[in-house]
């Protein structure tokens, strides 16, 4: 782990989602290096100039303020500094044209919020665990 | 073959030229020939006539008939031969010195005995004639080899006490006489002359054939083939065996027809090629506004609704043109027009459409957020701090606990099934309405959705909730026939019903109820 750093990105504009996210991910100790931004234009600014922490995953919520989330997605994926890191879309739409639209962007995985908090909580921390723990990125 | 008519009128009016032309022709030729063949048949018997009076003449006969009378051919007869031989000799050479040197004279007694002759020819180149009592009398033509005779005989004195004076001339067969004859008669008309009862026939110039008898009787100029067909007419001549035969080749006869055919028929080509080429330029000119009214509806047809047609005419064509070019016109502009309209309904009930969508949208999102906050924060009260909580706090957030649950299930899965049927159902309506709401009735609370689209036959409600039962083709509103029958499972697994009422055509409303309180 790298100190100091960023290893989970949250892209989420939901108060209330993001403080049950971060709990999800405090349960299973993964919580301690989690940045979290409000809207996509907050996102974008976190890569700006691509000098920042590198995150070992970033959860991104489709319906955002300011800067959509398929935006979002769109601009990092088509960005080679950026293209490699791992984005798990994180939403509360099951729309079939949203999927579509995040896998043909480059999504790695698209999960829909489960409404029961149990399946919520065990949703993210499976996420979290997956992606810091079990996947290998390229260094 | 596809024929336009910009080449069947020129051809029908060629065909029609064509037709008069020949029939004309065929008429005429008809007529001229019909001329010709009775102006033939009036001239063929003239021929005759005028040939049969020739050889009728009386000369020859008053001659003979003079040398019967002469006393020394009398005296030298009654003698039986006896006596007066030179004085009947010398009579004889008197006459056959008069006229042609080709004839002879012969006395013969009436059994046919030759007593004298004169002359160059032979006894046995004579056929004894028997004469008349009172005049002399021609025999039959006679021939010996190509040479033909002809005999006149007159008798002299009584029975028993006189004889027969009997002169025979050679016929001159030659060309000159034949072309005299033929000369006499006109041009190109044939004369023979023969015997009644058949051969010998002469044309003057050679020995011919006899004519058939059908020749010979026939009052009438007839048809018949000699070398090539021919018109003959015949007559007798007075006072001999003998008759006169006139004939015309048929194609002398025909040749003013043919002349008529060969000099009318390129004149009646002319007529019919100017015809034709005039039917042709009409043709053109009177199709030609019609063709471009064609294609400009053609044109038209295929979508490019600018064609015009350009006809400067004050005929009716003109008119028709006209006529379209404005027909055209309100075409294109109601084109436009309605063009114009569906972009506009279209713009409409896209915005429409979207605004369903983020409906539909906000349901299974919005809805669903503080659903899960609520259901969350009460986890984690009940979680991080229930040392703190008395017993009735902790059973009043298992309440909410349970009831967000159950809350969530229902709009995750009964709500939003009911909400997409609703949205699809009424996709065909121009003004889409879908009402949700609940009221409590007794223990439970009934919540419903009420939509105006396709609606239902109230006959088959009993149908609606089965698994793959549908109401409506695949081809007017998609589905897998399964999402209602998951609703009824859901909400009777809750301790609830669910039923339906709805009209075809007027719209459906959902309904289903769930106990209150705890469950």
């Amino acid at each position: 782990m790298q100190p100091n750093g960023v290893e989970i990105l949250l892209v989420e504009d939901n108060a209330n989602d993001a403080e049950l996210t971060l709990r999800a991910l405090k349960q299973r100790n993964l919580a301690n290096q989690v940045h979290v931004c409000r809207d996509g234009a907050a996102a974008m600014e976190f890569f700006a100039g691509g000098a920042g922490p590198v995150p070992k995953v970033v959860l991104l919520d489709l319906k955002l303020p300011k800067v959509d989330g398929l935006e979002v997605l769109r601009r990092l994926k088509g960005d080679a500094r950026t293209k490699a890191i791992p984005i798990v879309v994180l939403t509360s739409s099951r729309e079939e044209p949203d999927i579509e639209r995040a896998y043909e962007l480059g999504a790695n995985s698209y999960i829909v919020k489960p409404v029961d908090f149990e399946a919520f909580a065990r949703a993210v921390s499976d996420v979290g665990l997956y992606w810091l723990l079990l996947n290998h990125p390229p260094q | 073959m596809n024929w336009s008519i910009e080449r069947k009128l020129p051809l029908f009016v060629t065909i029609l030229l064509v037709v008069v032309a020949v029939v004309q022709l065929t008429i005429g030729y008809g007529e001229v020939r019909q001329a010709s063949r009775a102006l033939a048949d009036k001239r063929l018997p003239l021929a005759t006539r005028v040939m049969a009076d020739l050889f009728q003449t009386g000369q020859g006969r008053a001659r003979i008939t003079a040398l019967a009378k002469d006393s020394a051919i009398v005296a030298f007869l009654r003698s039986g031969g006896r006596r007066g031989r030179e004085p009947a000799l010398a009579a004889m050479r008197r006459l056959t010195s008069d006229t042609a040197t080709n004839a002879g004279l012969e006395l013969r007694d009436f059994g046919g005995h030759l007593l004298l002759r004169t002359g160059k020819f032979a006894g046995a180149d004579s056929v004894p004639i028997s004469p008349g009592k009172d005049s002399a009398r021609y025999g039959p033509l006679m021939r010996q080899d190509t040479t033909l005779f002809i005999a006149i005989a007159a008798a002299v004195g009584q029975e028993g006490t006189g004889g027969i004076v009997q002169q025979v001339a050679r016929l001159a067969l030659n060309e000159r006489t034949r072309k005299t004859l033929t000369g006499l008669a006109g041009g190109e008309v044939t004369l023979l002359l023969g015997n009644a009862s058949g051969d010998p026939w002469t044309d003057f110039a050679t020995i011919v054939p006899a004519p058939p008898q059908g020749v010979l009787t026939s009052p009438v100029p007839v048809r018949y083939e000699r070398g090539e067909p021919k018109r003959a007419a015949a007559a007798p001549v007075a006072g001999t065996p003998w008759m006169v035969v006139a004939e015309l080749p048929t194609r002398t006869v025909t040749a003013p027809a043919r002349a008529y055919l060969v000099s009318m028929a390129p004149i009646a080509a002319l007529i019919v090629i100017l015809g034709a080429l005039v039917a042709w330029w009409g043709s053109r000119r009177l199709t030609k506004p019609l063709v471009q009214v064609t294609r400009a509806a053609e044109a038209i047809t295929t979508g490019d609704l600018e064609q015009r047609v350009n006809v400067q005419r004050d005929d009716e064509l003109g008119r028709l043109a006209r006529s379209f070019n404005t027909m055209a016109e309100q075409v294109s502009r109601s084109h436009h027009h309605l063009e114009a309209q569906v972009a506009q309904r279209t713009k409409a009930l896209e915005g429409t459409n979207a605004e369903l969508e983020s409906f539909s949208y906000s349901v299974s999102h919005d809805l669903r957020a503080p659903l899960r906050a609520i259901h969350g924060f009460a986890r984690i009260l009940l979680e991080d701090h229930n040392a703190k909580l008395d017993p009735e706090a902790q059973r009043l957030l298992g309440v909410i606990d349970q009831n967000t649950r159950r809350m969530g299930q229902l709009i995750g899965q009964v709500l939003s099934n009911l909400l997409q049927n609703a949205l699809k159902f009424t996709r065909g309506r121009p003004d889409t309405r879908i009402e949700v709401g609940s009221r409590p009735d007794g223990k439970e609370t009934v919540y419903f959705v009420k939509d105006n689209g396709a609606g239902f036959d109230a006959r088959y409600v009993d149908k609606l909730f089965g698994v793959f039962q549908r109401l409506h083709s695949a081809e007017e509103f998609d589905g897998t026939g399964v999402g209602l029958a998951i609703v009824k499972r859901i909400v009777q697994r809750h301790g609830g019903r669910v039923w339906a009422e709805g009209k075809l055509n007027e719209g459906a409303t959902f309904y289903f109820s769930l106990p209150d309180g705890e469950n």
